[in-house]
Formats: structure tokens, sequence, C-alpha cells
């Protein structure tokens, strides 16, 4: 068979198993397997790479995110931080909306799983919304929309995994970031203001209110700081940033706000074990299918194509990504797709001129769009699920929302500079900036 | 564990504690070696060999984690057909998915282990540990996937896979 018969053959076991029902881990596996099979690769050396695709230091900070979240959830401590975008902006026109977008934006400063914010604002905000006349469809869109925050605004689980299997800058990552994700949750504000539900008016918080409301916050509040001063002094890395957020939650935070949580430690512990392996399991499947697809030169091929329609115009190369993802994002989840199609990204950004950094931010605000996207759009999925809703309404209420994605993802492209000034002035070597050999500072070429 | 109950057999309950434990013991293993490795490194005497025993915390944790998560049917799912079906459709489709799972599991056993027979080859630097101690859970992981998934096809031709709910 042909490199390109067998690229079609693994594509399509893993894309039929797995809408048949098959868990996407085993169903990658079994695509590689087959593929395999008429090669003359080893099947033994396929196990290998499932080991290989975990055994790489950067993605311990997956589970230490995933336990943040968790353990802010689970002590009920998210509780402060809504109350606290309450007293900011509860007053506005569809208060509760502004609400489940700028708490979204805060929880996405402490927990990078979008998973963890549509369960929590579905519990909490969502009946509350309901209560007020909001339409079910669009409390499911609004959340899911919001909670693709997390995965853009730093500590993001997409950015570790991209920086981790792609050898990319995570802090660069992180703090390219900000931009697209402060754009997003603007954009939701926006919408929500002008063609959202009115809701129901509520009066503007005093004074006092307000700082009651930050006093009780304050403490959460201190973890993004601790996150990101650790990696961008230097201190620590992304992963040892994420076991400190830890302890700061168990050594502080819990015992002043929730002591009485400890009980109920070793079940979340346990419950964080199996959440983190779920997706790790699927990172293990995707690199030994990535590795498959390198084998069979799928990525040179796909991106000797691109650059043949694109050339070496940078905008053209990452529309064309751009759509890739989109199509792709339609379809199966956004951590394989990163491991999967990373050796297309890392020979395009060798063969260009465009920064690891910039691409990066690129694929996962697209990824992120991704999670509101039918037919598997995840957080929408879920957001439907919890608020009670068919998946189809809420899809017809996202649509509108899709233009504040489409709008950062083109910003992203055609405004590098912007989305690139935090790190390029905090961590310059992350976009191949250099330190000047004749005095201070750096150079960007 | 009381979810999706008619797929189970009880004998196996105590096997998933198992596993539930060892995930927490996983978690709560590296997180403690992370912390101590910081703290080391800031005491200007790095243990080096933390970073191995972190290594084999998280490994070991994704695959009991990986083990536990198709008992519990907690795996991550592009689209799930069969929940919508029902009658001899349902059982077909939901026979064959499982068989998938049963056939990926087996050749995680077979050639897991030839892999990590292999590993004895490879040593993990500073500790020159063989790679096989790693190796090893990918075969451990994929027996207790093919066990549980064992469990389910018997239990769901007994039981039906349709829960009383008409749910999974």
């Amino acid at each position: 068979m042909t490199n390109g018969a067998l690229i079609f053959l693994m594509a399509f076991l893993f894309l039929f198993l797995g809408y048949l029902g098959v868990p996407v881990a085993f169903a990658l596996i079994a695509g590689v397997l087959v593929a395999a099979a008429f090669t003359p690769v080893g099947l033994p050396s396929i196990m290998g790479q499932l080991f290989n695709g975990i055994d790489v230091e950067a993605l311990l900070a997956v589970p230490f995110f995933l336990m943040v979240g968790e353990l802010m959830t689970a002590a009920n401590v998210t509780g402060r931080m809504i109350v606290l975008a309450q007293a900011m902006i509860g007053h506005l026109r569809g208060g509760l909306a502004q609400v489940v977008t700028l708490f979204s934006m805060f929880f996405a400063g402490i927990s990078g799983s979008s998973a963890a914010d549509v369960a929590v604002l579905s519990r909490t905000l969502g009946p509350e919304m309901k209560r007020e006349g909001y339409r079910a469809g669009f409390i499911a869109a609004l959340i899911a929309s919001a909670s693709t925050m997390a995965n853009l605004i730093p500590p993001s689980i997409m950015a570790i995994v991209y920086g981790a299997t792609g050898n990319v800058s995570i802090g660069g990552l992180f703090l390219a970031g900000v931009v697209p994700g402060v754009m997003v949750g603007l954009g939701l504000m926006v919408y929500s203001h002008f063609f959202g539900p009115a809701g129901v008016q509520h009066r503007r918080a005093t004074f006092p209110e307000f700082a009651r409301a930050a006093h009780g916050a304050a403490l959460p509040m201190v973890i993004p700081v601790i996150i990101m001063g650790g990696i961008l002094s230097g201190f620590f890395t992304p992963t040892e940033a994420g076991v400190v957020a830890v302890l700061y939650i168990l050594a502080v935070v819990i015992p002043l706000l929730n002591r009485g949580y400890f009980r109920d430690l070793p079940r979340d512990l346990a419950h964080t074990g199996l959440l983190y392996s779920i997706p790790l399991i699927t990172i293990a499947a995707s690199s030994a299918f990535g590795w498959m697809l390198a084998y069979l030169r799928g990525p040179a091929a796909v991106s000797a194509w691109m650059q043949g329609v694109a050339g070496n115009d940078p905008h053209l190369i990452m529309l064309l990504l751009v759509a890739l993802f989109i199509i792709v994002g339609d379809f199966i989840d956004a951590i394989p797709a990163i491991i999967i199609f990373m050796p297309i990204i890392t020979d395009l950004v060798h063969n260009t001129d465009i920064k690891a950094v910039h691409m990066g931010v690129v694929i996962i605000v697209t990824l992120a769009f991704g999670l509101i996207t039918p037919p598997y759009g995840l957080a929408l999925l879920m957001a439907a699920k919890f608020t009670g809703v068919r998946f189809g309404r809420a899809m017809l209420d996202s649509f509108p929302i899709y233009v504040v994605f489409l709008a950062t993802i083109l910003f992203c492209i055609y405004f590098p500079d912007v989305v690139l000034w935090l790190p390029k002035h905090f961590l310059p070597q992350s976009v191949g900036c250099f330190p000047n050999p004749g005095g201070t500072g750096y150079i960007c070429p | 564990m009381e979810s999706q109950r008619h797929l189970k057999w009880r004998a196996f309950d105590p096997l998933e504690r198992i596993l539930m434990v060892l995930c927490g013991v996983a978690t709560a293993g590296f997180t403690v070696t992370v912390v101590c490795d910081i703290a080391t490194r800031m005491l200007g005497h790095p243990w080096l060999w933390l970073q191995e025993v972190t290594m084999t915390f998280f490994v070991y944790g994704v695959f009991a984690g990986a083990a536990a998560a198709t008992r519990r049917n907690d795996h991550l799912y592009l689209a799930v057909l069969a929940e919508s079906m029902s009658g001899r459709k349902r059982l077909a489709f939901e026979t064959f998915n499982r068989l998938v799972v049963l056939a990926v599991a087996a050749c995680m056993v077979w050639f897991g282990f030839l892999n990590f027979l292999s590993g004895f080859h490879s040593l993990r630097m500073p500790s020159m540990t063989p790679l096989a101690s790693f190796y090893a859970a990918i075969p451990l992981g994929g027996l207790l996937v093919a066990l549980f998934t064992i469990e389910q096809l018997v239990n769901g031709w007994q039981n039906g896979f349709a829960d009383r709910e008409g749910r999974a």
C-alpha cells in the first residue's frame, strides 16, 4: 500500500470507530496498529510511542492545573469569585450574562480547563439565569463560549500540550494567549449587552458591598499572580507554578475559607487522578498516531501542498491552517488534534518566517473555537447537557457568537505585534529575541 | 461505582476501588516529589532521582486511571451513537465497540509485553533503572482494560446494555 493510502486508512479507522462510539484513545490506537501492520514498523515500538507521548515533564502541569480547578470548585471557593463579578458588573444590561463572562475570565486565570468552568457555571449561575428569564439555549451558548477562555488566558492546558509537544515556550504561549482571551471576553460582553436578553435589572453594588466582595475573593484571586509571577520571574517552570498554586490552595485558601473541606481531600485527589488520566491516555494515543503519520511522511506532503498554494505568505499559510483546524476541530478533540498535526505545524514554522509562539496562539484560538462548533463542540455539548437544553437549540444560539471568535482569530493572524507584545516584553527569548551582545536589552528580529 | 451497575460484577468493585486509591496515591506522590524537587534545588542540593520518581507516579497514574475510566465509562468519546439505539441494533453496536477496545487492549498486553522485554536494554539516567520498569505500565493497563471490557460484554449480553433509565 502507498503511504497516502495508509494515512487514509488510519484516519478513516480512527473517525469511523470514534463515531461508532469507541473511546477516542482506543480508536486512535486501533488506527495506528492496523496501519503499522502494513509497514516494517514493529508493533512493540508503537507501544513504546504510547509511553514516549506522556514521558514529558512539561505535561505534569496538566494534572496540577486540573487539580487547582478541582480543589477550588470542590472547596466551594469559586462562589466568592462569582459574588465579586456580580458586584462589579451585575448592574449592567444582561447582568447575569456579563457575570458569566467576567467570572470565566477570573476562573480562566486559575484553571486551564473549560470543562471545570462549564460545570461550575451551569450549576451556579445557570439556574439563576433561567429564573430571570434568559433563554436556555442562550445560557448554554454563553457558558460554553465563555468557558473557552480557559484555553486562552493562562494557565491553559492546550498551551501546555502545544508547548510540550511542539517544543515551544509554554510561558510565551501563556502570555500570547492573554490578548485573544481578553478579546473573546470583551466580545462576549459587548454581544450580551447589545444583542442578548436583558434579564432583570440589578442595582449597582455600593462601595462597601464591592469592598466586601473583593475582600472575600482576594485569596483565590492571588493564584494567577503566583502562577504567572513564578513563570515570568524565571523562578518556576509552568509545572512547578502549578504545584505551587496547589500548595497555596491547600495551605492558605482552604484552611482560611473552608477548613471542613479537608475530609474530602483524599476523594478529590483520586478524582483528579482519574480526571488527568483521561486526556493523557488520549495524548499517548495521539502521540503514536502523530508519530506514524510522520513516519508515512504525511506532514511533509501537507506542508509542501500548503506552501505550494500559499508560497511564503505567512498570513495565507495561517489562514489555510485555521481552515484545516476549524474542520479538524469540528470532528476531533483539541488535544489529539494538536498532537496529531504538530509535525505539520513544525514543518511550516521551520520553512517560513512565522514565529512558533504566534502560530501556536492562532492554532489554540482556533481549537478553542472548535469547542463550540458542531458536531463535536465539547464545551457546548456539556453546557447543553447541564442546562437541560437540546444541543441543536444551543447551537442556534451560539451562531452569532461565532463572529466574536472569527474576529479574534483574524486579529491574531494580522496583528502579531499586538498579540506578541506581552511575550516580547516579559519573555523575549520565547519569541526569538536574543540578548544584545553589545549592551543591555534584547534584539528582536 | 453504582452507575451502570447492570454492566458490572460486584466482585470487581474492590479492584476499581484499588485503582481509584492508586490514582490518588499517584497524584499525591508526584505532587510531593515535585515539591521536594523545588525545595532541594532551592537549597542547593538537588536530588536528581526525584524526577524519575515523579515520572513513575505520573505514568502509572495515567494507566491506572485509564483502566478505571474504562469501567466507569469515563473516557473521551467523539460520539455515542449506540446510546440513541435500542434492541438488537444497540446490542450489535455496543458489542462491536467493546470488541474493538478488547482487541486494542489485547495488543497493549502482548506487544506492550514485548516492548517491556526490550526495555531491559535501555537505562534511565541518572539512576540507571531499566526503562522496562516504566514500560510495564502498558501491558498492566491493557490487562485491566481487557478485564473490564470482558465484564461489560458478558453483563451487557446478559442484562442488556441500556440501563433502567434508558441511558448508556
